[in-house]
This record gives structure tokens, sequence and C-alpha cells, in this order.
């Protein structure tokens, strides 16, 4: 078999997943959203509101990438190509809140702390 | 496709025959590159100009040559045009694009128009740079390479000069993220067959990671130059203490940018260094996995590193020495490849050619600025240094003694390749004493000047400071340096004229690009070679083992190599005719001339429209897909979108983080909980549903059915619509509200945000309406189900990060936050 024709091969046996997946994903996504909306407005909930809100729609962001973008189904270069993305913006993002966090605690730290260290300013 | 095997001709006319025109339509890589080196010499002669023109004015205390205003402009720009307008493109867009698909035995890039494209995009963005200079209120931008808000907002730096800067840099960007996605894409998918990653040439590797770093390192960059646009045409305040915004902010995000961006420009010079250090020790590469690995190291180390170039912002001691640790570790990747090099050299049999001398010199001054490096690494110290010449000194020993020492290295090495004829090595070796000499003298008293508290970007100084012998040693040493550059042109020119005519191979290199003629034909390679190594060529001409000269093979084909039909993807003016939309396009916005911009925004559209209906071979597989070994099997262009996915999703990440930073810093003004649920809850199960149609669409078309493909893609877009309509309502309605644009850091953090989801979902519904066209020009057959796979994704992506949003912008609008 040369090169080529395994390749094709390769092609023809990506899976596709039916209709019926798809809409049982559906299914899925409308519940986890359904179960979010329910998050925000119980106020019993809101002490782990922030934990539950991720885990939600985290979920909903594993089943469209894993279904519906096929992820699940195609070569695993592709999922390496968008987690090492996803990798790199989550520690974007956390580090930007952590710093600006720890900035605006430092300050409001800082200026009780003078008034005791400096007295007569 | 059928491919009818054409008959080869016996000779094959090199790649650089033709007429002019011929260069303006060209896709061939190499061509290409060509026009990316030709331009970056140019901007190499001016940037060069612009730092004699600083050391002359430093020349003496109290000097009047230039005036501080000048002086701005001139190290503006001088940093500016080095760093975007000449180490980059010869860097990526000159030595990748000659090189990356002749190592790897391919026939050109993955999306050749598009590479086109880069290069055309590119030479309008530095145009556009430089039109400050033919306005009367103009003038050249003059605050720095890092333009520091907020010394860049209006009311600091009124004038056109920052607005050419701020958008010739996302015209620039946009240029360099196409050529990292098409590197990206060629080198997963495009390699010979045997060719697996551990087989790589080192340079291949370089420019494999150095796309990845592009693509997730120009977001920042592209999301900071935006707010800053927004600031300075919309009136809004990203940058200014006004509103509880801090100007801090741009620093964060231009360092995430700045700090991988060294390693853009130090990676491939890696790269090179490593092709050119074994072929004259005639020795293989020493520890290859360790390079490709410590590669990946220094990547991924470069995205936590930034804050080392604000510990004097007061980050505080937590985020300081978590830097400082960082950036110290990055010397453990950075230490593994220099042994091996020396390990590399160390018992060859040398042959002491220039590039050679270049590629040793690389050593020993990159290594210095690389210990210069360390040392700022730690706080204190730092604090000493920062913007203080012993910086200019640092950067220059990586930048100029490591990465202008290895391009150096790189002409005279591949300029036979490229132009068929040999460099004078006679005068190269003078051109590398005087560069080592001039070198040195210009950039090491930097480190005392420095230390005694000579500050960075000072246009003069006073006479009493004990500076001026230094500086006067310094500028005559620039001079040297200048002057060696100008034989590197004589030996250039010369060489062109009646320079030796160089054979295939001239250094008994090991790399497949000296398998072919000096210069290349157009196509390449006659027979896509298969691999069975590394150092392909070289186990071609001497078997594998390294040091045995075995049976020397000549240095064509590979022996029976069977004849392929070869078919090149046809010249296009699309990309010329685009990059000229879009500089005009650009020119009205900074003028505020209307029909400009409607007159590029014209000819942008048209020839958007063109490039996608010129595509050949819409939804076929493409000869180079079928014989490539990588990409896990998939579709060439699928992983491209699935790169671009993943630039996006930074690109997002840093606008979300804006959003939540700012939203807890926003004073007065209503606040996150006028956002309402109950209708942003119905757009996302709009949305989602819209996925679920998206999907159905494409498993219609892959079952050939006609009608359902036209009703789910019809639905898609329609829900997409009314995604649209609601977002709509909601802003007007917001508005009413008393909630505008700029009335708080949390309205405008939260419009640019949603705004820019939904002109990503207005992208897509235009994307999914010419399918429908297509579909009811019953041209989307079962064969063509890619076309609507690629949509599907860019559709679902949106829908994703839509998920992301409604939960933290919408749900969390109660949760204080940073
Ligand atoms: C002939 C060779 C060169 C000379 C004499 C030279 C000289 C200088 C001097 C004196 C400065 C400091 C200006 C100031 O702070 O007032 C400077 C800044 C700078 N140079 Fe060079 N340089 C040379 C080549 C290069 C190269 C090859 C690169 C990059 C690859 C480069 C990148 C920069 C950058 C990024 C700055 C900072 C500009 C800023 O502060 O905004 N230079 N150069
Ligand atoms: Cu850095």
């Amino acid at each position: 078999m040369t090169a080529e024709a395994a390749v094709h091969e390769q092609f023809e046996q990506h899976v596709h997943p039916g209709a019926s997946v798809y809409v049982t994903v559906a299914a899925f996504l409308v519940v986890l959203t359904a179960l979010e909306i329910t998050v925000f407005y119980v106020q019993a909930l809101a002490p782990v509101m922030i934990p539950l809100l991720l885990i939600l729609s985290a979920a909903k962001f594993v089943l469209v990438a894993g279904f519906y973008m096929h992820l699940r189904y195609d070569s695993y270069v592709l999922t390496s190509i968008f987690g090492f993305a996803l990798v790199i913006a989550a520690v974007l993002l956390i580090s930007l809140l952590l710093l600006f966090t720890y900035l605006s605690h430092h300050l409001w730290f800082a200026v009780p702390l003078a008034r005791i260290l400096l007295p007569g300013h | 496709m059928a491919a009818q095997p054409k008959a080869i001709p016996a000779e094959y006319p090199s790649y650089l025959k033709g007429d002019p025109i011929s260069w303006l339509n060209t896709i061939d890589h190499k061509r290409v590159g060509v026009l990316y080196g030709v331009s970056a010499l140019f901007f190499m002669m001016l940037g060069g100009i612009e730092a004699l023109l600083i050391r002359i004015q430093l020349f003496e205390p109290n000097n009047t040559f230039l005036s501080a205003h000048v002086y701005n402009q001139v190290f503006t720009m001088h940093g500016t045009t080095m760093i975007f307008l000449v180490v980059m493109p010869l860097l990526l867009g000159f030595a990748a694009n000659f090189l990356v698909p002749l190592q790897i035995g391919a026939r050109d890039v993955a999306f050749p128009r598009l590479n086109a494209l880069s290069f055309w995009i590119f030479l309008s963005g530095a145009v556009f740079l430089h039109m400050g200079w033919f306005w009367h209120h103009g003038g050249l931008p003059d605050a720095g390479w890092f333009g520091y808000a907020n010394l860049t907002e209006r009311q600091y730096t009124p004038g056109m000069a920052i607005d050419f800067w701020d958008i010739g840099l996302l015209i620039l960007g946009v240029s360099t993220v196409m050529t990292g996605l098409n590197f990206f894409t060629t080198i997963v998918t495009m390699r010979a067959p045997g060719m697996t990653y551990m087989r790589m040439p080192m340079f291949v590797w370089s420019i494999l990671v150095t796309s990845i770093l592009i693509l997730l390192a120009f977001p920042p960059l592209t999301v900071g130059l935006i707010f800053l646009f927004m600031d300075r045409f919309f009136g809004t305040h990203y940058y200014q203490a006004v509103a509880g915004a801090t100007p801090i902010l741009w620093q964060h995000l231009f360092w995430l940018f700045g700090h991988p961006e060294v390693y853009i420009m130090a990676l491939p010079a890696f790269g090179m260094i490593s092709e050119i250090i074994p072929t004259f020790s005639r020795k293989p590469l020493f520890g290859y996995p360790m390079m490709a690995y410590s590669l990946i190291l220094i990547a991924f180390l470069s995205y936590g590193v930034w804050g080392h170039h604000m510990f004097a912002t007061g980050m505080g001691p937590v985020a300081d020495a978590t830097f400082a640790i960082t950036s110290m570790l990055i010397a453990i990747p950075t230490g593994i490849k220099i042994f091996s090099w020396i390990a590399t050299v160390w018992g060859g049999s040398l042959k002491m050619t220039t590039a050679f001398y270049f590629a040793l010199g690389f050593i020993v001054e990159f290594t210095i600025g690389g210990l210069s490096g360390i040392m700022h690494a730690a706080v204190p110290i730092d604090l000493q240094q920062t913007d203080s010449y012993f910086v200019v000194a640092h950067f220059h020993y990586v930048l100029f003694g490591g990465v202008m020492f290895a391009i150096l290295g790189a002409f005279y090495y591949w300029w036979p390749k490229v132009t068929g004829r040999m460099l004078s090595e006679k005068l190269g070796k003078v051109q590398f004493w005087l560069t080592v000499i001039g070198f040195n003298g210009t950039f090491f008293p930097m480190h005392f000047l420095g230390t005694w508290g000579m500050p960075r970007r000072i246009y003069t100084y006073g006479s009493g400071m004990g500076w001026t012998f230094w500086n006067q040693f310094e500028t005559v040493s620039a001079f040297i340096l200048g002057f060696a550059f100008l034989l590197m042109f004589i030996n250039m020119l010369r060489s062109l004229r009646d320079g030796e005519i160089a054979p295939a191979d001239p250094w008994d290199a090991r790399t497949l690009e000296w398998s072919i003629p000096s210069p290349p034909p157009a196509f390449n390679f006659v027979t896509v070679p298969s691999v069975s190594g590394r150092d392909a060529f070289w186990a071609r001409k001497y078997g594998t083992g390294s040091h045995g000269a075995a049976a020397v093979a000549s240095a064509g084909d590979p022996p029976n190599g069977e004849a392929e039909a070869i078919h090149m993807p046809e010249p296009s003016f699309f990309p010329i005719v685009l990059a000229a939309g879009l500089l005009l396009c650009g020119l009205g916005v900074v003028v505020a001339w209307w029909r400009l911009i409607m007159a590029g925004g014209v000819i942008l559209f048209l020839s958007i429209i063109g490039m996608a209906f010129q595509y050949p071979t819409f939804g076929q597989h493409t000869h180079e897909t079928e014989a490539a070994s990588g990409g896990g099997g998939e579709d060439l262009r699928k992983v491209g979108l699935w790169a671009f996915i993943g630039s996006e999703s930074v690109f997002f990440a840093t606008l979300i983080a804006t959003f939540m930073v700012y939203k807890s810093r926003s004073m007065g003004g209503p606040g996150a909980d006028v956002l309402e649920i109950p209708l942003t809850s119905f757009s996302t199960f709009i949305l989602l549903m819209s996925s679920l149609l998206m999907v159905l669409a494409l498993a219609a078309t892959q079952r050939g059915d006609k009608t359902w493909q036209r009703v789910w893609l019809a639905g898609t877009v329609l829900f997409g619509l009314i995604f649209l309509g609601d977002q709509a309502y909601e802003f007007t309605s917001l508005y009413h509200h008393g909630l505008g644009f700029t009335t708080d850091l949390f309205s405008q953090c939260f419009f640019t945000l949603v705004g820019f989801h939904g002109f990503h979902v207005f992208i897509g519904v235009v994307w999914l309406s010419v399918l429908l066209v297509v579909s009811f020009m019953d041209r989307l057959p079962k064969s063509r189900a890619l076309s609507v796979e690629l949509a599907g994704l860019y559709w679902h992506f949106v829908d994703i990060v839509w998920v992301v949003i409604f939960t933290l912008v919408y749900l969390m609008q109660k949760v204080k936050g940073a």
C-alpha cells in the first residue's frame, strides 16, 4: 500500500456520528444551560455559585468541542493544537487576574500600614 | 483529481527567471522570500542610518545635531524598524519562506496565496509606519518601540504619528499571524514521506516552534493596540487613571507579546546556527533531541516571564519573585543549546568559512548578552539597571550579537542557493572582523555607561557627567560597524554581477535544499524525496554513518525516482491589490477621510471575494496533502483553521481578562447588574441550537443530501441572525438605560468584548450565507463536505466563546472578582 493510499484510508476511517448523537448532545447542552440559569437565580446556591457555574460551562465547552467540532473523532493533532492554545489562554487569564488582585490588595494593605509605621503623615 | 503526468523538460529554468511583472503576482515561496529579503535589506539600511544618527547626536555633550523631538522619533523608528521590518522579515519572511519547503521536501508552503498576501500586507504596514513623514501635523512615531501608555494617549501625544504607529503595527501583526499560520500548517502537514518530527532539520524545528509562539503571542498585542485605537479615536479610557483604569494594563499586554517576541526573533536564529555549525564541523548536531526539546521548553517558559520588564512598576514581592524565578529558569534550556553547539564543534574537522565565523561569533556574543540578561532577572539589580544604557547593551548583545550575527552567517551560507552565485570569502572575513570590532566597541562600553547612570533614551547629556569618552568611543565604533555592512552590500552586488557560479552543494551540506540545483527550479523537486533518517541529504551522499565517506552519490535526484506530474498553483494579483486596499483604508482612518475608507474598503472586499473564488482546488485534496506524512492525515486547511482557532482563543482570553480586571475597578456608572439574564439566556439557546443545525447541515452534506443541506444551512444562518438581532436590541436598551460605550470602565470593556464576539458571529453568518448560495448553485456536493466542515468549525468556536462569555460576563455579574 502506498503512503497515499494509506492516508486515503485514514480519511475514510473518520467516523461521522449520526444525527441522533448530535441531538442528544443538544439536549445535554439545553439542560446544562437551564441548570446554569437556575444557579444564577437560586439564592441558596450563592456560596458555591462560582465553582458550579465554572463546571457547568466547562461541560458545555467540552461537549461542543468534542462532538460538534469532532475533536473526539479526529486526529489527536487537532486536539493538541487547541489544547495547547487553551492552556496558554488560561495561564494568561488567570495570571492577569492574580496580578491585578494582588496589586490592589497590596495597595490596600499599604495605606493603613503606612499610617501605623509613619506617624505624622 | 486525476493527474495527467506531464513530460518534464530536460532543463528546469531557475525560479528567478521571468519578467519583472511576474514578481508582482508571484506566489512561489522562494520568490516571496526574495521579496521579503530585498525589502528587509532596504529597511536594514534605513534602521542602520537611524542608528548612526543616534550615535552622532550622542558623540559629544550638549550636542545640537538633532533636537529632542527628532531624537525621539529616530530611536523609536530605529527600534521599531529593526524588530518588525528587518529581523522578523529576514528570519521568517525570507529565510523560513525560502528554506522550510526545501528542507522538508515540499514544493511550496501550505497556502501559497496567503503567503504572497502576507508579504504585501507586510509591505503596506511598513510603508504605513513611515507615512507620518508626509503630513504637516504628522512626524514619525516618537513614543519608543514599546509605546508606553499613557504617553501614547491623544492628550499627551496629539497628531497622527501614534495613529500611524498603532495601525501600522496592527497591519504588520495581521501579516505575521498569517505567516505563522502558514508555516505551522506547512510543517505539520507537508513533510516529505519519512520525515518524522525527529528527523526534521533543526531550522525547521525552530520555525515550527516560532510559528506557535507567533500564533499565541500576537493576540495580546493586537488587543492592546485595539484598546489604544479606541482610546485615541472613540474616547474610551483603557490606559488612563481617570476612570479607574491603569496604564499598567498596556505594559502587561505589550510584554505578554513582547517577551515571546524576543524568542520569535531568537529561535529561528538558533535554528540557523544549528544548521551552519554541523555542516562546517562535519559532524551531526550534538544532542539533537535535547536541542528540539529545549526549543519547546524555551517557548513555553517565554510565556511566563513577561513581568521581568515591569519590575519597576511595583507588582509586589510575590509577583516579582515569581517572574525572577521563571526568567532565570530560561537559562537552563538556553545553556543546553550553547553546550550542544560547542560539543558539535568539539573534535570536528572544521572548515573555517565566513558563515562558520559568524556562527562562532554568535555563540560568544550571544552568551555575553545572555549573562547580562540573567543579571537583570534579579529584581534589586534590575531596579538599578532598568532604563539605563546597561539594558541597551544587553539587548543589543542578544539582538545584534545573537540574532544579527546568525542572520549574517545565514547570508553567507545560503546566498549561493538563493542566487546561484558565491560571495567573496575574503571580503566576508574582513566584514566579520570589522563587525566584531565595531559591535563590541559600540555596545560593550554601554555596560559601563549604564552602571554609571546614563539613562536610555536621552537626547543629550552634560559635559560634567564623565560619559563623554565612552560615547565618543562608541560612535567611532558604530561607524566601523556601519562600514562592515557597507562591505556586505558591496560583496552582494559584486557577487550578483560576476560572482563565481555556485554548484548545487558548495558546502558539502546535510539538508535537502542542497540536493537540488542552485538556484532551484520553480517547483523545487522533480520527485518528492523520501527520507529515511536525519541529515537526509548527507545520508544519501555518504550512507548513514556520519564520518565514513562511503560511495559518493551525485548531488542530483535520488536514483530510481519516478517522475510525477507537478501542479503549481496559478499566480495571482489579488494579494497586492488587497494589501493596497488595506493601506488606503488605514490611511483613511488616520486622516478621517470617509471616501478613502470607502474606496479602500471596496477594494479590500472585492479582492477577498476574488481570492476566494480563485481557489482552484476548492474542496479537493491537493497533491501535497495526499503525499503528506504528517498532520495525522488531516487536510491542511483543517489544520490551518484549528491553528487560527487557537490564536483566536488567546485573543478572546485577553479581552475577557481585561473585562474581569476592569469590571471591579470601574467607578460610578450603573455596573454589571443592568445586564439582562432572560434576554441573553434566550440568545444562548439560539446559538447552541444553531450549532446543532450546523452539524446537521454537515451530516446532510456528507450524505449528499442537497435538500436538507440547504434547510439546515439556512436554519443556521437564520439563528445567527436572530442572535445578532437580540444583541442589537440588548445594546440599544442598555444605551437607553444610560450605559453608553464610554460611560465607564465596565461599559467600554463590556461593549468591546461582546461586540467583538458579535462581529465574529457576523463573519460566520456571511461565510455560511456564501455556502448557502454555493449550495443553491449546485456546487456543494459530497466531495466538498470539507468546505462545510470548516465553516462549521468556525461557527462552533464562536459558539463556545459565547458559552464562556455567558458564564463569566452575564451569570457572574454579581461577582466582584479581581
Ligand atoms: C549599527 C548597529 C546599531 C546601533 C549603532 C544601534 C544603536 C542604538 C542605540 C544607541 C540605541 C539607544 C537609543 C536611546 O535609548 O536613546 C538603540 C536602541 C534600540 N535598538 Fe539599536 N543599534 C543598532 C542595531 C540594532 C539592531 C540590529 C536591533 C534589533 C535587532 C536594534 C534594536 C534596538 C531597539 C529595540 C532599541 C530600543 C528603542 C527604544 O528604546 O524604543 N538595534 N540602538
Ligand atoms: Cu523579556
